[in-house]
């Protein structure tokens, strides 16, 4: 045997796992769900493998745009949410902390060693008609009655921004710490004021930063179940409880399939575009 | 010496004038350590001017005050007679061309050069011709569009030179701007930047620790060793006339041999300095007993053969000769173990001794400089 066919055996060997992994949990189940999509609802809520486009039919229908809408503008201003707190944490963390900037970071991420779901019920005990936060207003007198928290749509902001926060902080963090400060310098020296430099110096070359906070919070935005239902009621209809109607009330599994695949196309295409500007501006910068 | 060093003659403007100056590092309360120590000191406008010293004498932490970047932990700082001490940087009218050259990054050189004017909101079009112009003065107005990332680093150095000179600043400070450049390049910039200092007339602050960069630019220079000035003067001044040991030793070869003051009578010292008896004309009040330490430039000696030559004569083993081109470097071993190095042109003239053989190098007496501090 030849050493580099020998080589290529160990390789293979030592990605054996990760591969059959990647295979097992990730490849086939979206092969799986593709071919879902293309099933035929039977009788009985089942499905009857196929092919057929009726599913892709029916979910291009008039009444699945307001979802899609819905589910859009959530990830949507969840993201920009993000980025306005979480662009200042992120910098002050890098620039301005010193020697605290690791503690923060550890303050910033302890919380999400905790499971999603508890510390989604932790803010249904805070946002409660007779949670944490009104007992506390109403103890201090600010207002007389209980505001309703829970089920509007700024508890769900809040939700998605606690979830989605460190996922924004930590890649512009790590653009921002990573800035030369003698630029800075340079700016300073120029008669740049402070603003100045931030907005001409700073956030320019924060920006593949930003990006890629954008990227982590909106395609998973897309797709969020879990706090619209737990803070929001799961009033608005949006992709991710549609999905579970879909497949667990209605019995349509082709249809939830399908709404699956759509989503995922739709991430794809964002990352796909994400990708191609990324590069460009890696390149503008060269 | 520092404080009350004298102005040199022609009474011009004074561009910058340090009163006090002392910046503090390591705050330790029992014992401060000062970075730059009661600095005092005139920089003349349209002068060019040099802190030299070696790393960590506080040369760079003075320009970075004179810059803003840094506070001085007390003393007073003017700029054209201005007191700018608190003033934060980007309100001084001075320019600094960085070591490093800090050009941005996701700026093409066009924009870099002019981002000084734009962020004071002058009019696009003062900015393209002006910008325009400051890249011709540095020979780059063909990269005005590339990207830093793109240029060599003597090319980003001549940028770095025109963001600063485009702002027409009343003091340009320079640190260490030659340092990651080759000798030959770094030669050319050297002349080309005292050549554009002449012409615009503009007060260059230039930080070095390369004696020989210091003596070929500037008009004056300050030696500095651990936060303190030891010396100002012009350069033939600083290499001719060293004020102390520090000096002496830093600027070029010195042979720093120590001796014994064992009389003296009227404006003569008698002297004893490693087997060595001989007399000097000095005015320094020396008494005998006193001791002194001599400073000879090694090309001022020359061996000797007989009683013919300079009067001062030091003998000793010869110990090495390294052959450095147009000159030999020999090595002589004296009495008391220390040694001299004597800095010979080559020639066919063979009266110098081999290697292990005693040998004798003299020099007049006009060539020794007595040091006491």
């Amino acid at each position: 045997m030849t050493a580099p066919r020998r080589g290529n055996l160990v390789t293979l060997a030592l990605l054996a796992p990760s591969l059959l992994s990647a295979i097992l949990l990730l490849a086939i189940p979206i092969l799986i769900v593709i071919a879902f999509s293309f099933a035929e609802q039977d009788t009985y809520g089942g499905a009857k493998f196929g092919f057929t486009l009726t599913s892709y039919r029916e979910l291009f229908q008039a009444i699945y745009l307001p979802i899609f809408l819905n589910s859009l503008q959530l990830a949507v201003v969840s993201t920009v949410i993000c980025l306005l707190v979480g662009y200042p944490i992120a910098y002050f963390i890098a620039l301005r902390a010193g020697r605290y900037a690791g503690l923060l970071l550890a303050l910033l991420l302890i919380p999400f060693w905790i499971d999603f779901i508890v510390r989604m019920s932790a803010w249904m005990v805070l946002l409660g008609r007779n949670g944490t936060i009104n007992s506390a207003l109403v103890g201090l007198g600010v207002i007389e009655q209980p505001i309703r928290m829970i089920g509007t749509y700024p508890a769900v902001l809040v939700g998605m921004l606690y979830a989605f926060l460190p996922t924004t902080v930590l890649p512009i963090y790590a653009a921002l710490s990573g800035l030369d400060g003698r630029l800075l310098e340079a700016a300073d020296d120029l008669g740049a004021t402070p603003l100045q430099s931030f907005w001409r110096i700073t956030f320019p070359l924060s920006l593949p930063g930003v990006m890629a906070a954008i990227l982590f919070v909106f395609v998973p935005a897309m797709g969020v179940y879990a706090i619209p239902v737990l803070l929001g009621g799961g009033k608005s209809i949006i992709l991710g409880n549609l999905i579970v109607q879909l497949f667990l009330d209605f019995r349509n599994i082709p249809l939830g399939a399908a709404v699956s695949v759509v989503l995922l196309a739709i991430s794809s295409v964002i990352i796909v575009c994400y990708m191609r500007v990324l590069r460009s501006v890696e390149e503008a910068r060269v | 010496m520092p404080p009350d060093t004298p102005e040199p003659a022609g009474a011009s403007r004074v561009a910058i004038e340090l009163i006090d100056i002392r910046k503090a590092f390591g705050a330790s309360d029992d014992q401060t350590t000062y970075a730059v120590d009661r600095m005092n000191l005139k920089i003349r406008a349209g002068e060019f001017f040099t802190f030299l010293g070696p790393s960590g004498c506080g040369k760079t932490t003075t320009l970075r005050m004179i810059a803003g970047f840094e506070e001085p932990t007390s003393g007073r700082l003017l700029l054209d007679g201005k007191e700018v001490t608190g003033v934060p940087a980007h309100q001084r009218n001075v320019n600094t061309v960085f070591q490093s050259y800090a050009l941005f990054p996701h700026l093409n050189v066009g924009e870099n050069v002019g981002f000084g004017l734009s962020v004071k909101g002058v009019a696009k079009e003062e900015i393209r011709q002006r910008v325009k112009a400051a890249l011709e003065s540095v020979h780059m107005a063909h990269a005005i569009v590339r990207k830093p990332s793109a240029l060599s680093g003597g090319q980003q150095q001549r940028v770095a030179l025109a963001r600063a000179l485009v702002n027409r600043p009343s003091v340009l400070l320079l640190d260490e701007p030659f340092g990651a450049l080759d000798l030959k390049l770094r030669r050319e910039m050297q002349m080309e930047v005292k050549e554009m200092q002449r012409r615009l007339g503009i007060t260059f602050i230039f930080v070095t620790h390369d004696q020989e960069e210091a003596l070929t630019m500037s008009d004056r220079i300050a030696v500095m060793s651990n936060g303190v000035i030891q010396q100002v003067g012009g350069p033939v001044e600083i290499y001719e006339q060293p004020a102390n040991r520090f000096t002496a030793g830093f600027i070029g070869d010195m042979n720093l041999v120590e001796a014994r003051v064992t009389g003296r009578s009227g404006d003569r010292l008698a002297l004893d300095a490693a087997g060595s008896r001989f007399d000097l004309q000095s005015d320094l009040a020396l008494q005998p007993g006193d001791r002194c330490t001599l400073a000879i430039r090694p090309e001022a000696l020359h061996f000797v053969d007989g009683d013919a030559g300079p009067p001062i004569r030091f003998s000793g083993t010869l110990s090495e000769a390294v052959y450095i081109g147009t000159d030999t470097v020999y090595g002589l071993a004296l009495a008391d173990d220390s040694r001299l190095q004597a800095r010979v042109r080559n020639s066919r003239d063979r009266s110098i001794p081999q290697t292990g053989e005693p040998g004798v190098v003299a020099c007049a007496p006009s060539a020794i400089r007595i040091l006491t501090q």
